[in-house]
């Protein structure tokens, strides 16, 4: 719909009759010339008359341009998203929870366009996002603006409480306050207590728009031994998603395809081998770039192998009887469970072979000898031993419990004994147990006994309901004993049989794997020693990273919701970390019905408004310039040469058809000259960058690789020729070692001919650096930027082998100079190379690491020919970031030893051992 | 197609000489006109005339018996003493004509386009000093029509030349060539654009021949009057100051425009040639010297007799 500014100015509109009769009679002026044989002339009558008035067609396009300046004077706006030009105070409120993350771009250019249309029309505006409290002050547009661009999405959902509160105060404020409600959609964070706010506050105008987009969310991560398992929730249509489990380098170990099938909540499964399973650091949902759409996964849900061996023979007949029976079936739904298989002569050792986390030994005395040894190693390593009493541990004390055991242990409730069975006592808050109902339905007849030595408490993580130690543990070397003080069946207690039981296994399986956490940081936090301190949070796009101000610490046992205090994300320090979810496992999200409420959501359409003026004015321009044209033209001063307006429309023609088509401009091209440039490309080694079609990216490209190329000459022994620039698909690429490609988003993704083409160059030994040129503006796990899309979508082509962020020891860091890392225009993008192979545990570390062959591609985001790029006199040509020359200098040692890398391999990997046999040949 | 011709002439607006190409300024463009004259003049005089002479400057033609009656001083002692014969030494030449030169210097010569590298004035000019300096190497005099009386001196150039620029001014402006006072039997060459009444040149030419004067006319055009290049909508101004013509489109006119021209060239033609005068046309897009060497073919090869004519 059409607005306009100063509708006063189509007044003007008024003044074309006149001007089309003004321009009626004032044709235009003819050429003179002077010309000696005007009497022979003079004698001619004249053929043909001249016109004696304007043509028809000059006068329409004379009017046409009058019309569109008076048009443009008036200011028109053409709104396609239906937003009003109104000039009544408006607050625009913007919800900012995870749900509008995947949308916020649009989102924000909706608000800026609404806020442009107010602040056009004169009045005042004020922008709100949903999360805040602080009431919001009404500016100019400049100024809301600020507000809006600082925006940025919450990984939570906020309440809407407050904000509903600021509105009703706006509302009073201002007489025919008008509200623009831009909303997630989501029923969640008390929309319909907002919307009863809103309705009552009394504001003039209340508008609604919601984006063409349903978010959907994780929740209830799960890894226990069968799958690793995820709730996945929609609002919207989406018949389907994938979710993906990423490690914590982001790479994708595995993913799951869901499809909802008329459900609002469908579980994902990915199943995978247990030991992948626990490198997975997160889910994801493919494409919803949002806090929701990431479930984190902490140690708690790694699945745990746990080896478990009775002390009695196992008795087929009568699996009620053996301890092991309700271990197993407790530890069964989170943990992979290793048993010794029958007539295994030493099945402690057979099953530590197997490398489990946890060991349980249900009433087994471990004599001295090789397997007391064997698990005392395992102990200290980081294994977590759980035992349990029984008849035969209750008299041999071998060392490996956390308290020394007082003989024979007691009996509560028998025959023998006037004392009631105990029950639990409530967990202390230093118990890992902390939380847990103790419930009072559990008894203990019988129990083994701690002799009550100092440091006893400390030990203890449950006990009796007259302080007698039911279960303790004690931290040695790296792992952990643990010990309950009852049998592993129901004979002493109905503790294995309760649903406690399970869940204090679940605790210390938890912990199994956890180092123990430094005495100096628990003693740091006064306020709560057993608080966890936030240490990666998710921000509202679902990217992880590190934490803000606001965020605080989570007592033990948080479960959530998420909010501004407590963001979601990983806390705790080291390996022992938590992760609180953007979701709880219950959590629900569903979509508000504003028909119901008696509101109507308009869809924010991209875009906003469009300012007419330009056009009009271009247009305005245009045709005053196409008027003079032919003016001149009709009086025959035009001095244009047939030859020369015939060059110029075909000029004008060529630019045109290479415009539209680039490819028919190089197929077009002359092979001789390739040719050419294929022999001396084949007779001098040189480094080469694909030309990326903008002129500008281009010509740095051409510029870093010469001052490559300079460096090489001055301070190696390889003398490379100029740099050439280019085109995989026209060009022969066998003669380059070395392709330097900058993406350009805009330009056109290669066809796959040019493709296989590249493919075959990489598998042929040549390799390519793409460079992003995007460190600046990407976000680890964020929405990809339009460069890395674009690399994306190529090398979905290509055969590209898996890659891994540069390690420390990678022989492309040795080759020529010794460096960390490769820095170019930015210093903070991460440079990824072929992925070498893991390293063998048995040898000695090595200072450097190689594969076999050479890298075909190295990834980088750091935009490196801008920092080796300089003019003539060697003055470098782009600034830094951060900046300095020691950068320059060492973007420059990184080209050095890329350059070196593709020429000479894994050749540095070798040379450092010869040095080593050299030293020791020496003495 | 629009016009692509641009014309050098008079500012019409203030009928002033504008840009350098005109008449009044002739004087300082004289140096340039004079040494290109000398250019052509000497390639004429070694392309052309190859007399067998032993140099232009020897006098001596023949010695013939004296015949009675004569003057005895004409007598040429020194050969009649080797006999018994009275010789008298006879000197070529010795019956030199007359040359009068006419150049016109009116407006409607300062006209050039850019189809040729001269304008019409210029071009005039050069080749009347040109034919003066040949036809006085030759033997002959020259003058310029009512400025000066006829001249056999070797700077006949510089001399010629230097009435010409005393003499550009406003009473110079005739399109007629002037009715000086010649000698019977001179020769008047007669340089113009000849943009006039063909039957006003007929009766100034017949008083030419009335007193006894033959010669040749050179009719200088510039291309573009020949062919009306233009196109569009253009007001035609006259350098004489007469009315203007206006033509609705220029390109229209362009057929009509040269069947009158041609028939305008023809009337002067016949003026000419009735009075048995030679007449030669000369466009300005042509080498200078090929007009000096027709002029000079005519005039002297054949001294007057036939000649053919150059379309």
């Amino acid at each position: 719909m059409f607005s306009f500014a100063a509708p006063l100015a189509l007044f003007g509109l008024i003044s074309l009759p006149m001007i089309y009769w003004l321009l009626r009679v004032t044709p235009p002026r003819p050429r003179e010339i002077v010309f000696p044989p005007t009497k022979i002339l003079r004698e001619l009558k004249p053929d043909e008359e001249t016109p004696a008035k304007t043509p028809w067609w000059l006068m329409a396009l004379r009017l046409a341009l009058a019309a569109a300046l008076i048009f443009a004077m008036a200011g028109p706006v053409w709104a396609p998203s239906g937003v009003v030009a109104s000039s009544a105070p408006t607050l625009v409120i913007l919800d900012d929870g995870w749900t509008a993350a995947p949308t916020w771009e649009r989102r924000l250019a909706g608000a800026a366009s609404i806020i442009e249309s107010v602040a056009r029309a004169g009045g005042p505006v004020a922008v709100a996002l949903a999360s805040e409290s602080a009431a919001p002050v009404p500016g100019d547009g400049p100024r809301a603006m600020e507000k809006l661009r600082s925006a940025r999405p919450k990984p939570f959902l906020p309440d809407r409480k407050a904000i509903g509160e600021q509105v009703t105060a706006f509302a009073h404020a201002h007489k025919a306050a008008r509200i623009v409600w831009i909303s997630d959609g989501v029923a969640q964070g008390d929309a319909a207590g907002f919307v009863r706010a809103v309705k009552e506050s009394g504001a003039a105008g209340v508008e609604i728009y919601v984006e063409n987009h349903a978010p959907r969310a994780l929740a209830a991560p799960t890894n226990d031994a069968a799958a690793l398992s995820v709730d996945v929730l929609r609002i919207g249509d989406d018949a389907s998603a994938v979710v993906d489990a990423l490690d914590a380098k982001g790479r994708t170990v595995g993913r799951a395809a869901v499809d909802f099938g008329g459900a609002r909540r469908v579980r994902a499964k990915i199943e995978l081998p247990v030991e992948l399973r626990n490198e997975v650091s997160h889910l994801r949902i493919e494409g919803e770039n949002s806090a929701g759409a990431v479930a984190l996964l902490d140690a708690r849900s790694k699945v745990k192998r746990v080896a478990l061996i009775g002390g009695g023979g196992a008795d087929e007949a009568q699996p009620l009887l053996s301890p092991l029976y309700y271990l197993e079936k407790a530890l069964a739904p989170f943990a992979q469970i290793r048993t010794a298989r029958p007539g295994v002569v030493d099945p402690v050792q057979a099953l530590l072979a197997e490398q489990p986390n946890i060991m349980g030994l249900a009433d087994v005395g471990l004599a001295p000898g090789e397997t007391f040894d064997a698990v005392s190693r395992f102990v200290e390593e980081g294994g977590t031993l759980v035992r349990f009493a029984g008849p035969r541990l209750a008299n041999a004390d071998d060392g490996l419990l956390p308290v020394r055991l007082r003989r024979n242990g007691r009996v509560l409730g028998g025959a023998m004994s006037w004392e009631e069975p105990k029950a639990l006592a409530e967990f202390d808050a230093t118990s890992p147990f902390f939380g847990l109902p103790a419930s009072k339905d559990v008894t203990v007849q019988r129990q083994v006994l701690a002799e009550p030595d100092p440091g006893l408490a400390d030990k203890t993580w449950a006990r009796l309901s007259d302080g007698t130690p039911l279960v303790t543990a004690e931290r040695r070397g790296k792992g952990l004993i643990v010990l309950f003080h009852v049998n592993a069946d129901a004979n002493w207690s109905n503790l294995p049989i309760s649903g406690l039981f399970v869940d204090m296994l679940k605790r210390i399986s938890a912990m199994a794997g956890e180092s123990a956490p430094a005495s100096g940081e628990r003693s740091g936090m006064v306020a709560d020693p057993s608080a966890f301190a936030p240490m990666r949070l998710l921000d509202g796009f679902g990217a992880l990273g590190a934490p803000g101000l606001s965020a605080q610490s989570i007592p033990p046992g948080f479960d959530g919701p998420a909010s501004a205090e407590h963001p979601p994300g990983l806390y705790g320090s080291g390996e022992a970390f938590v992760a609180v979810q953007t979701l709880r496992p219950t959590d629900e999200i569903s979509a508000f019905d504003f028909a119901g409420a008696g509101l109507s959501a308009d869809i924010l359409r991209a875009g906003g408004q469009l300012d007419l003026r330009g056009p009009l004015l271009a247009f305005a321009l245009a045709a005053f310039i196409a008027d003079a044209l032919i003016v001149l033209a009709l009086a025959g001063k035009l001095r244009l040469r047939p030859l020369g307006a015939a060059t110029a429309a075909l000029f004008c023609l060529l630019c045109a058809t290479a415009m539209t088509t680039g490819e028919t401009r190089a197929e077009s091209a002359p092979k001789s000259a390739a040719t050419q440039r294929d022999k001396d490309a084949a007779l001098t080694a040189r480094l080469a960058y694909v030309i990326s079609g903008d002129a500008h990216v281009d010509e740095i490209s051409r510029l870093g690789l010469e001052a490559l190329t300079q460096a090489l000459n001055a301070r190696t022994s390889f003398a490379p020729g100029d740099p050439v620039g280019v085109d995989p698909a026209k060009d022969e690429l066998a003669f380059y070692p070395l392709l330097y490609w900058p993406i350009v988003a805009s330009a056109p993704q290669p066809p796959a001919k040019t493709v296989a083409k590249v493919t075959a160059y990489m598998k042929q030994g040549g390799t390519i650096i793409f460079d992003t040129r995007d460190a600046l503006s990407q976000r680890v796990g964020g929405a990809p930027s339009p460069e890395a899309q674009w690399l994306r979508d190529l090398t979905k082509g290509l055969d590209i082998p898996p890659l891994e962020v540069t390690p420390r020891d990678h022989v492309i860091t040795k080759t020529f100079y010794l460096l960390d890392g490769f820095v170019g225009r930015y210093a903070n993008g991460e440079t990824w190379v072929e992925a070498l192979p893991p390293e063998p545990k048995d040898q000695a570390a090595r200072p450097v690491r190689a594969t076999d062959s050479v890298s075909a591609i190295v990834i980088t985001s750091n935009d490196l020919a801008s920092a080796w790029a300089h003019d003539k006199r060697g003055q470098p040509l782009f600034p830094l970031t951060p900046g300095g020359a020691r950068q320059r200098e060492f973007a420059l040692r990184g080209g050095i030893n890329l350059v070196m890398y593709t020429l000479t391999g894994n050749y540095k990997s070798d040379q450092v051992h010869v040095r080593d046999l050299l030293e020791r040949l020496g003495q | 197609m629009f016009a692509d011709v641009a014309t050098r002439a008079y500012d019409p607006a203030q009928r002033k000489p504008a840009d350098g190409a005109t008449a009044a300024d002739l004087a300082s463009r004289m140096p340039r006109l004079v040494a290109r004259a000398h250019e052509i003049a000497a390639s004429l005089a070694y392309g052309v005339h190859g007399r067998k002479r032993a140099g232009v400057g020897e006098t001596f033609w023949q010695y013939r018996p004296f015949a009675s009656g004569e003057s005895a001083h004409r007598i040429d002692w020194r050969r009649s003493a080797r006999g018994d014969q009275l010789y008298v030494r006879e000197r070529e030449w010795e019956a030199a004509h007359d040359y009068f030169l006419w150049m016109d210097c009116s407006p409607s010569m300062a006209f050039g386009s850019s189809l040729a590298s001269d304008d019409k004035l210029s071009r005039g000019v050069t080749l009347g000093l040109a034919l003066a300096d040949v036809l006085v190497r030759g033997g002959e005099r020259a003058a310029a029509l009512g400025l000066t009386a006829p001249i056999s001196a070797r700077d006949v150039i510089d001399r010629l030349a230097r009435a010409l620029a005393d003499n550009a001014t406003e009473s110079t402006r005739d399109e007629l060539p002037p009715q000086a006072p010649i000698r019977p039997r001179a020769r008047v060459i007669l340089i113009s654009d000849f943009l006039i009444d063909p039957d006003a040149l007929a009766a100034r030419l017949r008083r030419f021949a009335d007193a006894g004067a033959s010669g040749a006319v050179l009719m200088v055009t510039d291309p573009s009057e020949e062919t009306l290049p233009f196109s569009g909508e253009t007001t035609f101004l006259d350098t004489d100051g007469g009315p203007a013509f206006y033509a609705g489109d220029a390109r229209s006119l362009r057929a009509a425009y040269a069947r009158r021209f041609e028939a305008h060239r023809d009337a002067v033609r016949r003026a000419a040639q009735r009075v048995g005068f030679i007449f030669l046309q000369h466009r300005t897009d042509r080498p200078a010297s090929e007009a000096a060497l027709a002029l000079a073919m005519g005039l002297l090869g054949a001294d007057g007799v036939s000649f053919e004519e150059r379309r």
